[in-house]
């Protein structure tokens, strides 16, 4: 693996796509500033054009101009990063002059960075020509008459970014933290951006109270394990875990990071500001915490679970298997229970949201009972190779259909919709496409064949199945005492699944089958890049779902850079 | 499925784009309806697309020419079955019997043998040309307005579903298909499910198959069941590549030979519901309701032919030596079913008036040939050792005969099923010609017939009987109204009905009348709906008085006449139809008709049960001849019988092409009986087209002296048996009592000319009286198809009904009250976890304070 030194040579080809953001940060904050100002020289009367400041120009005062900056640096973003999943990764660290290594460049994290700006990309241009230009403008394109404010949300929406790439490379606790708090900050922000609104500046608030308890509890748990091994880095950790695990210290330290960390993939009981913060955010920031936010803590959870307090040092099932198997438990019940009589359809989906973390919670937990004893040891990596492969495939069609089905709401939105179930009434006949689009998101979201949630719920829960048998198998025997508990959590996603279809099908049954409410009459609003982004969304949800082959080979090979840095 | 096929599978370009003969219709279904929805009214999306037409017309073409490219490079290659197979995933499982995790794969794969061939031409050449026809007649039809883009969007899905069926590699995907094409049967017979008959209709078609299609699961099930423990790694024991491996049969055949029986005869009812054979044929002329397209498509490209098509895939089993003599008795059974359907549907079609019931009861009579040739190949194949090698290994001595016979016993059936399909295809086009310009020409005559509304008979005696007993509507079905919703729903309505004394009729004719009820359309019929449309049937009921108005019939023989001068290409077409369907001589089902009906007598030599069969298909042969000439004399010859037949003129080019192509198709039989398609052979052992043993001219002067000059001396009196039986008695006995010389002032073409003056001459000559035999009993029986659908209502009725309404009952108050139940019950804490987040954020962080305490427990509660 080749090390380079910060600005040392390859080091910006290196991180190429993390600094396209930056460059997109600079260019946010300052191109629509730019006017025809002049800069006079002291004591003379020569005027130098200075250009910022002054009269604006057309173009730079353009309402929209901050979405599409924002778009295209994401997708710059994007593109780079899938470049270098083509040729080969060139898998890179970065490490301090003293030899540490901080950032570590390769399938996992790269894979990891594609969902997040794939996310971001979608939502900010499903968010151009949405964000009115002051608090009290009228919520159409009139209103839309200076960027100012505009350019403050997509800079938030770029260091969220930035933020979330920094976690998914960072090879040591303190790196993760910095990246994490970031991204966090950023999304505080955005969520209650819309501060006109009542529940926006409310939602915003609680989430960020909760959120900072959160992630105040897991910096005490990180400064723990600073002061019982006396480093940060991963691999330092990971053999001190091995060592002495079973300390009080760092055990300890490990429950206050699955707290914090439980926070991010909104885990029960942890959950609780997540279903105020999607209701009262703007619905394309809602879809990004849903799915770029949510793959960014279970990327720090496996990271602490599966590398720090690795299953496979302490010879048997993990510290943290019945934990986290009760959480999963929790989460998935209640998400769906909760979901159930939800009537906003925002809410609903934060609770699903909550579903999926459960589901998610349940694949780590499997990880947790592989055996690794000796001659097992073959076995295990495979099932744990699986396992992870579903979570990331997972995570990725994720961000086709849920962030799809929040930029469906997000349209409603425009018309002060997408709140109440009522406002989405008729939309198949105000919106066949937009409504078939919709449909299939839900679809995809109850996990119905052939739609990419189907592949993905599938991939979960046969990679938990194939943990609960691995002793079965070496035994060639089938006795049922022999399967594992968490066997029981496949049979639980299951039956979760069969009751989130009620909830999900009733957003179908309410769009095909009601009549739209008085003054909602007609096609929604226009917006192009809106309506591409959701194109877009329902074409890999069901691309994904019938030819899933390509993407699960991507996934895989990421895992492997994750689980076989055993 | 898939993946699981031989290793020596030979990979051809052609055979790896079979998939998409399926796939482009199928890919055609949601763009058009998504597209209809879209511009529904649109004048380009009108007449330069034609609703559709014109999407789903070069997806068609394209079908074909996939289909004949996979067939050319097929019958050009070695001729041997072959599989194909597209992977959606793999993915491993647990499997218990073998305790390994093994690999499972989820695809579609293609099998192609000649069977597949032949039904894969059939089923792409014709769903091209009647999408050619469904153009002319669809589009110009201003009742079709605004919604032929279902009409196209459903055909297509239809089209894909036969397709599909005759291409799938295993018996699961052939039953999936079978389904679709069930579901789409079912939407196209009631495309005009605004008329009651015809929503009644389809429910018909989809019920009664439904039956036939329950056996067909379960015979499924069992041969599962049966091959499951032979294939590798358990899957897969429905491909035919597994099925059809000699070893596996072989397997099977030792320990459970009975069981192969039954699941075969169960498939067999299967068959026999899907193409409308006694006694589940009740469906197939109620099926008319639906537009002549798919009629034609039904009862020629697709569904009839798929029951067809299933027998035929069957013949593996009966033609394994390892089954030898084991399967003789469901051969009979398979014949005798085909008998006793084509004498009874011949006699019912006597008595028709209605052009397209004549056709129908043709196809279910012509089917139940194809299911007797059927029966007596498969009970040669069963019967006699026609493999080159006999089981012990030594060389058959008497392979040449046994092979050559059972070869021509099918060949004949495969080739009648293809004449039948291109000769029914263009009747029911042709008749669909007539009717749509007869019902141009009354539309022309006589406008205002149109708008007549017309109410059912119960409504209004609902009506007279609330304004008689003077009650108001409210009044009467508040007292009816039993669960006090404000609607009425069947059971009430059944009730009130009975309560003022009207009828007691059963739920599935209450549902009609309900539907004429609901204004809205909503599917729910409230208070004050009913009392609008009431009021109002009363009203139309006083104005209309006892000024019973005569509906014209557009469809009804009685109302034409005369039209050979008026449509001559039509004329010519349904002539070369019908002549074919008899079995004429040298024209279109005559090569394959002879065949069966001498296979069939060859079976009853040997084997004396098959007597029976064969009795009834050479009275078929007289039937078929009378009730076809009938219906082509009443229809074109003589002179109008009403002032609507003597307006009629000719129809459009979209109609005219597919007849023009198919009257040349059944005219070139003999050309395709010369290539050998008489001898269309179930195995690869025999080649169909030039196999360098034949030319063309030997060919056919080998197909004449078999059929003219057979040296066996029984063959040859059988054959002119069944030539003066079908194209002597039956058409003579029609020539006599219909028909006549077109008007004096009407030209035609020359070739009616003979026709005509031969029917002028025997009418003229033996002008007998049938009324003595019209007014019987018996002709009574027939016109009421022989009582059978009474019976099966009667039946329904008495015990399925008795038994439904029971079954509603537990369905509402237990199954019903457990789902509500957890219904309500998941609400209840949905509401109660939901009052948890109160919304403040100190609650909120309490409860993580809780959740990280308990976190802490568990991780504590692990390590000590």
């Amino acid at each position: 693996m080749e090390q380079i030194e910060p600005f040392a040579e390859g080091f910006f080809i290196a991180l190429a796509p993390e600094f396209v953001l930056v460059i997109g940060l600079f260019t946010l904050m300052i191109v629509p500033n730019m006017g025809n100002a002049k800069f006079r020289i002291p004591l003379t009367q020569i005027r130098i054009p200075w250009l910022l400041g002054g009269q604006r120009g057309k173009f730079d005062s353009d309402p929209r101009l901050p979405g599409l900056f924002a778009t295209v640096f994401y997708t710059i973003a994007f593109l780079l990063t899938a470049v270098s999943f083509f040729g080969g990764m060139n898998k890179t660290q970065i490490v301090t002059p003293s030899g540490t290594v901080m950032l570590q460049i390769d399938e996992f994290s790269r894979m990891f960075q594609l969902i997040f700006f794939g996310a971001l990309a979608l939502a900010s241009a499903a968010s151009v020509n949405r964000i009115p230009a002051t608090s009290r403008a009228d919520r159409s394109l009139s209103g839309l008459y200076n960027n100012r404010r505009q350019v403050d949300f997509y800079i938030l929406l770029i260091t969220t970014g930035l933020g979330m790439a920094v976690v998914a490379l960072a090879q040591d606790l303190f790196m993760l933290f910095i990246g994490l708090e970031l991204a966090s900050f950023s999304t505080y922000v955005l969520v209650s951006f819309m501060k006109e609104t009542k529940e926006g500046t409310e939602a915003g608030m609680k989430y960020f109270i909760v959120g900072s308890v959160a992630s105040g509890v897991g910096l005490y748990g990180l400064s723990l394990l600073y002061l019982w091994s006396g480093s940060l880095g991963f691999t330092e950790l990971q053999t001190a875990f091995a060592e002495t695990g079973m300390e009080a210290l760092p055990l300890i330290a490990l429950g206050m990071l699955l707290v914090g960390f439980g926070f991010k993939v909104s885990a029960a009981p942890f959950h609780f500001a997540a279903p105020d913060a999607y209701a009262g955010a703007t619905a394309p920031v809602a879809g990004v915490l849903a799915t770029a936010s949510k793959a960014m803590g279970v990327l720090g959870l496996l990271r602490i679970l599966l590398i720090i307090a690795s299953p496979e040092a302490t010879d048997g099932s993990a510290v943290w298997l019945v934990a986290l198997g009760v959480l999963s438990v929790i989460t998935m019940t209640w998400g769906n229970l909760a979901a159930l009589g939800s009537t906003n359809p925002k809410r609903m989906l934060a609770y699903s949201s909550v579903a999926h973390a459960g589901y998610m919670l349940a694949a780590i937990t499997a990880i947790g009972a592989l055996n690794w004893e000796e001659g097992h040891v073959d076995m295990s990596n495979d099932a744990a190779l699986a396992v992870v492969t579903a979570l990331i495939f997972h995570l990725t069609v994720l961000v086709c259909f849920k962030l799809g089905a929040f930029l469906v709401l997000s349209m409603l939105e425009s018309e002060k919709g997408g709140h109440t179930l009522e406002s989405l009434g008729g939309l198949a006949k105000r919106e066949p496409i937009i409504a078939a689009a919709m449909f299939i998101f839900m679809m995809s979201l109850a996990g119905v064949p052939p739609l990419s949630g189907f592949v993905s719920k599938l991939l979960v829960i046969m990679g938990i199945v194939k943990v609960a048998l691995l002793d079965v198998t070496v035994n060639s025997d089938l006795v049922f005492s022999d399967i594992h508990w968490v066997w029981y959590l496949a049979l639980l996603m299951v039956i979760n699944s069969a009751i989130s279809v009620f909830y999900y099908l009733r957003v179908g049954l309410v769009m095909y089958f009601n009549d739209p409410e008085e003054g909602r009459e007609g096609p929604l609003a226009r917006g192009t890049p809106v309506r591409m982004a959701i194109v877009l969304c329902l074409i890999t949800t069901v691309f994904f779902g019938v030819g899933a082959g390509q993407l699960i080979a991507l996934a895989e090979s990421a895992a492997n850079a994750l689980v076989g840095a055993w | 499925m898939a993946g699981s096929g031989s290793s020596e599978t030979i990979q051809t370009t052609a055979l790896e784009y079979a998939p998409y003969i399926l796939l482009l219709p199928m890919l055609a279904f949601p763009v058009i309806l998504l597209l209809g929805k879209m511009f529904n009214g649109n004048k380009m999306w009108k007449d330069g697309l034609k609703e559709g037409g014109l999407i789903a017309l070069p997806v068609m073409a394209a079908s074909l020419l996939l289909s004949l490219w996979l067939m050319v490079d097929f019958i050009g290659g070695d001729g041997r079955a072959d599989t194909s197979g597209w992977t959606w995933f793999t993915s491993s499982m647990w499997d218990s019997s073998q305790t390994t995790v093994t690999e499972i794969t989820l695809g579609f794969g293609v099998y192609i043998d000649h069977v597949t061939v032949m039904l894969l031409f059939i089923a792409s050449f014709l769903c091209l040309l009647i999408n050619t026809f469904a153009i002319g007649y669809m589009n110009t039809d201003p009742i079709n307005d605004n919604r032929n883009h279902r009409f196209y969007a459903e055909f297509v899905l239809f089209c894909s579903g036969m397709l599909g069926m005759v291409l799938a590699d295993s018996f699961l995907w052939l039953f999936i298909f079978w389904e679709l094409m069930g579901l789409c049967s079912y939407l196209l017979i009631g495309f005009y499910y605004e008329r009651p008959s015809a929503a009644y209709a389809a429910k018909k078609a989809f019920l009664t198959t439904r039956v036939g299609d329950v056996f067909l699961m379960v015979g499924l099930a069992v041969l599962w069941s049966l091959f499951h423990p032979h294939t590798a790694a358990g899957q897969g024991a429905l491909d035919y590549a597994v099925v059809f491996e000699p070893d596996n049969l072989k397997a099977v055949a030792e320990t459970s030979s009975s069981s192969l029986k039954w699941a075969l005869g169960l498939m067999f009812i299967g068959a026999v519901g899907k193409s409308a054979q006694f006694p589940l044929h009740v469906w197939l002329p109620d099926a008319m309701e639906g537009p002549t397209p798919v009629s034609a498509l039904i009862h020629a490209a697709t569904m009839v032919n798929a029951g067809l098509y299933l027998v035929a895939r069957m013949f593996p089993f009966f033609g394994s030596e390892y089954l030898y003599n084991d399967l003789a008795d469901l051969a009979f059974i398979i014949a005798a079913i085909g008998g006793t359907t084509a004498v009874m549907a011949a006699a019912i079609a006597f008595v028709q008036h209605d052009l397209k019931k004549v056709l129908a009861y043709s196809t279910m009579s012509q089917l139940a040939y194809i299911f007797t040739g059927l029966g007596a190949a498969l009970y040669l194949a069963n019967t006699l050792h026609w493999h080159e090698y006999l089981i012990d290994g030594t060389i058959n001595p008497d392979y040449d005969t046994n092979h050559a016979i059972v070869i021509v016993a099918f060949g004949a059936a495969l080739f009648h099923l293809f004449n039948h399909a291109m000769a029914k295809g263009m009747l029911f086009m042709a008749s669909g010609a007539v009717i749509h310009e007869v019902h141009h020409a009354h539309h022309h005559l006589h406008p205002h017939d149109e708008h007549h509304e017309e109410h059912p008979e119960e409504l209004l005696m609902l009506a007279n009987y609330l304004h008689d007993t003077d009650q108001s509507v409210f009044g009467f079905f508040n007292s009816i109204d039993l669960d006090q919703s404000g609607d009425v729903d069947t059971y009430e309505f059944q009730k009130a009905l009975k309560h003022a004394d009207i009828a007691d009729l059963p739920p599935w004719e209450i549902q009609p009348l309900m539907q004429a009820l609901d204004m809205d359309g909503n599917g729910r019929i409230d208070i004050p709906e009913l009392e609008l449309t009431l009021g109002r049937v009363h009203l139309a009921s006083l104005a209309d008085g006892d000024d019973h108005h005569d509906e014209f019939d557009a469809q009804s023989m009685e109302n034409m006449g005369g039209l050979a001068s008026k449509m001559p290409l039509t004329a010519t077409a349904m002539l070369v139809g019908s002549l074919s369907i008899m079995g004429f001589p040298l024209i279109g089902g005559f090569w394959s008709k002879e065949g069966i009906i001498a296979n069939t007598w060859r079976v009853a030599l040997d084997d004396p049960r098959f007597l029976y069969p064969a009795m009834c298909v050479l009275l078929g042969a007289a039937m078929t001849g009378f009730y076809m000439s009938r219906m082509w004399l009443k229809t074109f010859a003589g002179s109008p019988k009403t002032d609507v037949a003597a307006h009629v003129h000719p129809t459009n080019t979209w109609i005219k092409t597919p007849l023009f192509i198919l009257t040349f198709m059944t005219l070139g039989a003999i050309v395709l009986a010369s290539l050998g398609f008489t001898h269309w052979a179930p195995d690869e052992s025999y080649k169909p087209f030039f196999d360098g043993k034949k030319s063309f001219v030997e060919g056919l002067v080998y197909e004449l002296n078999h059929a003219f000059a057979n040296s066996d001396v029984f063959f040859f009196a059988l054959t002119y048996i069944a030539i003066f039986l079908g194209a002597v008695v039956g058409p003579g006995l029609a020539l006599s009592l219909y028909g006549g010389r077109l008007d004096e002032d009407q030209e035609s073409m020359p070739w009616f000319a003979p026709v005509l003056a031969v029917n002028q001459f025997v009418k003229s000559r033996y002008n007998w009286d049938n009324r003595s035999f019209a007014q019987s009993g018996f002709a009574t029986a027939l016109e009421n198809r022989l009582y059978f659908d009474h019976y099966y209502d009667m039946a329904m009725l008495k015990i399925v009904a008795a038994f439904s309404f029971r079954a509603a009952e537990a369905d509402s108050s237990v199954i019903d009250g457990t789902v509500k139940t957890i219904e309500r019950t998941s609400q209840q804490i949905s509401t109660r976890l939901r009052s948890l987040t109160t919304g403040s954020a100190r609650d909120y962080i309490l409860m993580a304070a809780l959740g990280t305490l308990g976190l802490f427990a568990l991780i504590w509660g692990v390590v000590a």
